[in-house]
């Protein structure tokens, strides 16, 4: 089934920078696919205007048989409640307890008086605690999340996505700043939600061997436009040369710079 | 590197590395910032009029008061007890409500919340506005308004909050990490629900701290307010500066001091437990 279905996308900021030309994709519900390219080639773009972070100029963008640029205030939050987001740098509040991150996701069904004092219904806490349990880090619940490392802060990110109970996840750069062995764990729990529920799983990625082995496809952008669609297996060196560029095609490092100090 | 008029005046320094590479350093604007700063306070010294051999002739009349004040009157003390607690409620109340406002109109006028940029404008000059009104004179108005009394300085004490905590707070609440704001953006909640469940504990600790300094430092301008009428110890000083009556002057003065240290330092004590 058709879950997220791009049809000439183009999108271009406000200084003039085409992020996305003309993108046509298709993909289905359940599957796992990493977005591979160059820093600056559009990929956190491609995944932001999924969830209506970032406005499309032309072109029209389905999710699960809605079209995105049409929606409206109360319906874009309503939207975007059925899609999770990862992102590089968590975006946790890093003041409050694990849990209560957890929660976030049942925060627009509250009573106004529950969303003053900060409580949450005891059936909420225990599926946010069933989140975190899954991803392996139940004891840490009532930690502060300042205390926590950055692998485990990425997993609580993860668990609140899951207490949200979306029909896709969007994770732009979500083991960037993770070291190879973390960054191997979150990508395990990754694939572990994928496998169990179903979901469909979008991931902007820089480590293509990470891109490979997890995703079933990948999706090389250049210059906003989509220049590879297809299987992990069949992405052979030719093909990230031609996502990446090869390496004469990148800028001299050498150029006589002079420095503001 | 961009040159400017100053750097043609003050040459870049030069740093060239073995092989050959070049990197040049901007000469410190210091010196010339330090020379406009020297200027501006001659200019001022000279329109001001100081003339400090006055602290030499005539300094020692402060002396003079002090000592009048000694022994403080201690008879006048139960005078001091009613007008006391007049200052501590109006600064107190004052200080709470406009604390409690601050909230929506720092909110109002975060630029990084309100991306209207008339709307938050339109908050950023209101608050300024404010503040730009001395509390005398906004307590002078309030007794105009609701008479002379303690309405009038809490009044007073209110609007000055209001734009004191209200500034800080916008200022610290655009500096604020915006990561988890976007989360909870991302997720479905609203602008006030993404508000009070990612930047509000963010924001908290320093929100106490500074409603607590305020207060305190409210309880100094509650002092001076009675002399334009707007109730609280202020007036007793007036009436009695008026009369001359040096030592009951001193015991007011003292109960002040005594109640100032005492809630510094357990404003003192809460703030530093918020960091």
């Amino acid at each position: 089934m058709t879950m997220i279905e791009f049809k000439n996308v183009t999108k271009t900021y406000p200084n003039g920078v085409k992020a996305l030309n003309d993108v046509n994709l298709t993909i289905d519900q359940g599957e796992f696919v990493a977005i591979i390219g160059l820093s600056g080639a559009g990929k956190s773009t491609l995944i932001r205007c999924i969830n209506r972070m970032h406005e499309i100029n032309e072109g029209t963008l389905m999710v699960n048989d809605v079209d995105v640029g049409k929606l409206k205030g109360k319906q874009v939050r309503l939207f975007r409640r059925n899609i999770g987001m990862i992102f590089q740098s968590f975006n946790l509040v890093t003041r409050t307890s694990v849990i209560n991150n957890v929660l976030i996701s049942t925060v627009p069904d509250l009573a106004w008086w529950r969303k003053v004092l900060g409580l949450f219904p005891k059936e909420k806490k225990i599926d946010a605690l069933e989140a975190l349990d899954k991803v392996g880090i139940l004891d840490k619940a009532y930690n502060r999340v300042d205390q926590l490392s950055g692998g485990q802060q990425q997993r609580v990110a993860l668990a609140r996505t899951i207490a949200q109970h979306p029909a896709i996840i969007l994770a732009d750069e979500p083991v960037a700043s993770l070291d190879p062995v973390t960054a191997k764990v979150v990508m395990d729990d990754f694939k572990k939600i994928n496998k169990e529920t179903n979901m469909s799983i979008l991931i902007n990625i820089h480590h293509v061997e990470l891109a490979l082995e997890y995703a079933d496809r990948v999706i090389g952008i250049r210059q906003g436009e989509v220049v590879y669609d297809g299987k992990s297996e069949a992405v052979t060196q030719e093909v990230l040369d031609q996502i990446y560029g090869s390496q004469a095609e990148l800028p001299k490092m050498n150029d006589p710079e002079e420095a503001e100090v | 590197m961009r040159e400017t008029v100053y750097d043609k005046i003050f040459k870049p320094k030069t740093y060239t590395l073995s092989n050959g590479k070049e990197v040049k350093q901007h000469a410190s604007r210091m010196p010339f910032i330090l020379l406009i700063v020297l200027f501006i306070t001659i200019v001022s010294w000279e329109v001001t009029g100081v003339d400090l051999s006055m602290i030499r002739t005539r300094g020692y009349q402060f002396i003079v008061i002090l000592l009048a004040m000694f022994p403080p009157n201690l008879n006048f003390m139960s005078n001091v007890w009613g007008p006391l607690f007049d200052t501590i409620q109006m600064s107190l109340l004052g200080s709470i409500a406009g604390a409690l406002l601050a909230i929506p109109f720092a909110l109002l006028s975060s630029s990084n919340i309100i991306r209207n940029q008339l709307l938050n404008g339109f908050f950023k000059l209101f608050l300024s506005i404010l503040r730009t009104l001395p509390t005398l004179v906004t307590a002078l108005i309030a007794t105009f308004i609701f008479g002379l009394g303690t309405m009038a300085g809490t009044v007073a004490i209110f609007i000055f909050t209001l734009s004191y905590i209200g500034k800080l707070m916008y200022e610290h609440i655009e500096n604020v990490d915006m990561g988890a704001f976007e989360a909870h953006e991302s997720m479905g909640l609203s602008k006030v629900e993404a508000f009070r469940y990612a930047i509000v504990p963010d924001v908290m600790p320093t929100y106490l701290s500074v409603s607590l300094y305020a207060f305190e430092g409210n309880i100094r301008y509650a002092a001076i307010l009675g002399y334009v009428g707007a109730g609280g110890v202020g007036l007793l000083l007036d009436e009695r500066l008026g009369w001359r009556d040096y030592p009951s002057v001193g015991m007011v003065l003292l109960i002040l001091m005594l109640v100032v240290f005492v809630i510094e330092r357990i404003s003192e004590y809460f703030r530093m437990k918020l960091t």
